[in-house]
């Protein structure tokens, strides 16, 4: 930082030692510090994304092509052997199509919530602050305590769900356990749709009173005006949420802090119903200790998702709408 | 609350006006009684809808808290027994008790604290980079900063974790420092679109003046930052406080966080879970970032929604 401070050093900085070309040099010199202080400010970030990022995948890269499991000193390098393991193991492909139908059922849930919600609490209501507090405090509850809050509402014997069901006359059901994890992990996700909430909602308030207006005097109604003019209006805050949803599905850890007994080691007693991909790489990771198998379970799934990201951007890309060039704002 | 008082006005004259005395003049084209009540049921079913979603919201929570006065014998009942039969306040500090509850909350609070503070600062700093100078590159890293947003963590934890636990970081806070200095992308892109928002004059002087941009940054931009150094400083500390799957990995049960200590610890020597200790104890470890969050609410919102937007 003190490098910085010093005014300029003579000549010392500036590779042209020649003549004093009158107001060129200080010119010259002023825009060789902008670069460099540049650089010393994205410094944390370019050597934090080096070495905590692209090393560790760098280093999954090269464990899954090897039979490393942290203890057997005599780990050898296999080459592709661990891909063509997870390709032809139906555990691994059972898993990722969970994840898949979970991503493609969660997101779409949650946003339309979301954005439902937003639309209801941008209304001029009364108490609307409390509304929109209210509504988002879910989403700030830290996972631990909505998994164990949810594990205890739907718990077999004691929970409220079961409870409901018992005053109609139906018997209880074990909410939990295989058929129906499911969907209570999918209640979790639509518990804090107040993130989707939140953010549609500073995206409402930018879509412009006139347009609006200019519709009611069009003659359209509530319905044709949401469609027309809020939902391509909103359209880039979707696919924003819609790209950073499909990967937080992905990654989610509730199936583990819903199971009987959440540890990561313990990831092998989920219900399957609940036994996503992530699931299993913890499961060879963690219970199996089998890091160079899970690594290429590891890396699949960052191509995967590379992939899925770069087509939900390619068939968006007609139907997002940019109101403002992003880089003008300056 | 600044509900638009125009409509709030006119609703009003419409309800205390019930006979068709109390018209207002905004109402010129209003075509009578049962538009009215139209409108008056319309907002009824409007308010209706909104209270059982927030109940319905609030749920899982209050349920928690229930839980957590119960009995043992009354969380294990089938069927429900819906309210305690005497709140059995005790569990609170039982669940306090039974574990070393303060040691964790320290342990949390330490990783969250320094997390927190090393983050939003590395990040105010990598941001004005990006916001204020130039360099070839420049955009080029900007693209790279906001694609490893979309990065999933979870992907990167797992080769980190073996990487620390060779280097013998298993089981200290050094991971959280490291990561504190690295920046985030999200809090660094918050402080970019807040700093290439100030006026260009800003800096000018000081750099005619021949101050270095460092003490640019530390003396004229960082003092302007207050609310996003605080949105961002929340932010943080809620991550890190709410994280499981870290402090699980990274810290022995004696070291780890209060998240993993909640989710862990409360069983019976024979294994089974104490439910209403641990959920007396989840309400615990939950209500201080609810309460952080409300005190500060308005930056964090804005913190939020500025990520998700522009």
């Amino acid at each position: 930082m003190t490098v910085d401070q010093i005014p300029a050093p003579a000549g010392a900085t500036a590779p042209g030692r020649g003549g004093r070309a009158g107001g060129d040099r200080p010119r010259t010199s002023m825009t060789t510090r902008r670069h460099r202080a540049f650089y010393m400010f994205a410094s944390p970030w370019i050597i934090g994304f080096l070495l905590l990022t692209i090393v560790p995948m760098a280093y999954a890269l090269w464990l899954s092509l090897t039979t490393y499991d942290g203890i057997s000193p005599h780990w050898r390098f296999i080459g592709l052997a661990n891909y063509r393991e997870l390709f032809a193991d139906s555990v691994t492909w059972d898993a990722l199509g969970r994840a898949g139908l979970f991503a493609v059922t969660s997101v779409p849930l949650s946003i339309v919530a979301g954005l439902g919600l937003a639309v209801l609490v941008n209304r001029p209501i009364r108490a609307r602050g409390l509304f929109r507090t209210l509504l988002y405090l879910p989403a700030v509850v830290p996972p631990v305590g909505a998994g164990l809050a949810f594990k205890s509402l739907f718990d077999q014997n004691s929970g409220a769900a079961n409870g409901v069901l018992n005053i109609f006359g139906i018997d209880a059901l074990g909410w939990l356990a295989d058929p129906y994890a499911r969907y209570v992990l999918l209640m979790t996700v639509l518990w804090a749709a107040g993130n989707v909430m939140i953010i549609s909602l500073a995206g409402l308030q930018d879509v412009p009173r006139e347009l609006h207006e200019a519709a009611r005097i069009d003659g359209a109604g509530a319905w044709r005006t949401f469609r027309s003019i809020t939902v391509p209006l909103l359209s880039p805050v979707l696919l924003f949420q819609t790209v950073t949803g499909v990967i937080a599905s992905v990654q989610t850890i509730m199936p583990l802090l819903l199971a009987a007994e959440p540890t990561t080691g313990g990831v092998t007693a989920i219900p399957q119903s609940n036994y996503m991909y992530m699931m299993h790489v913890f499961a060879e990771y963690f219970a199996l200790g089998r890091y160079g198998y899970a690594s290429a379970l590891l890396w699949v799934l960052f191509v995967l998702i590379l992939i899925v990201t770069g087509l939900i951007f390619k068939f968006t890309s007609g139907v997002v709408f940019y109101n403002v060039d992003p880089e003008a704002k300056k | 609350m600044t509900v638009t008082s125009d409509t709030a006005g006119s609703h009003a004259t419409a309800t205390r006006g019930g006979t068709a005395t109390g018209r207002s003049v905004h109402r010129s084209k209003s075509p009578g009684a049962p538009a009215r009540t139209r409108v008056r049921t319309g907002r009824l079913v409007l308010y209706t809808v909104l209270v059982v979603i927030t109940g319905l919201f609030l749920g899982p929570f209050g349920w928690l808290i229930l839980t957590g006065l119960k009995t043992s014998a009354e969380t294990a009942a089938a069927p429900v027994r819906w309210l305690p039969g005497d709140f059995q306040w005790h569990n609170f500090a039982d669940a306090f008790n039974l574990i070393d509850f303060l040691g964790y909350a320290r342990n949390s609070l330490i990783i969250a604290f320094v997390y927190a503070t090393l983050v939003t600062l590395s990040s105010a700093w990598v941001g004005y980079g990006f916001a204020r100078l130039d360099a070839p590159g420049r955009k080029t890293l900007f693209g790279v900063l906001l694609g490893s947003m979309m990065l999933p963590q979870m992907i990167t934890l797992l080769p980190t974790y073996l990487i620390f636990a060779r280097l013998g970081m298993v089981d200290t806070y050094w991971p959280w420092v490291l990561w504190g200095l690295a920046a985030t992308p999200y809090l660094v892109f918050l402080f970019r679109q807040f700093f290439a928002g100030l006026p260009r004059e800003l800096e000018e002087a000081a750099i005619v003046d021949g101050c270095g941009y460092a003490t640019i940054f530390w003396r004229i931009f960082l003092p302007q930052s207050w609310p996003v150094l605080s949105a961002s400083f929340v932010i943080a500390f809620t991550w890190t406080w709410g994280d499981y799957i870290a402090p699980q990995l990274l810290l022995s049960t004696d070291r780890s966080t209060l998240a993993v200590a909640v989710m862990s610890t409360y069983v019976t020597t024979a294994g089974t879970p104490v439910t209403n200790l641990q959920a007396a104890a989840s309400v615990m470890y939950v209500v201080p970032i609810l309460l952080i969050f409300l005190v500060a609410q308005r930056g964090f919102v804005a913190g939020m929604s500025t990520s998700g937007l522009k």
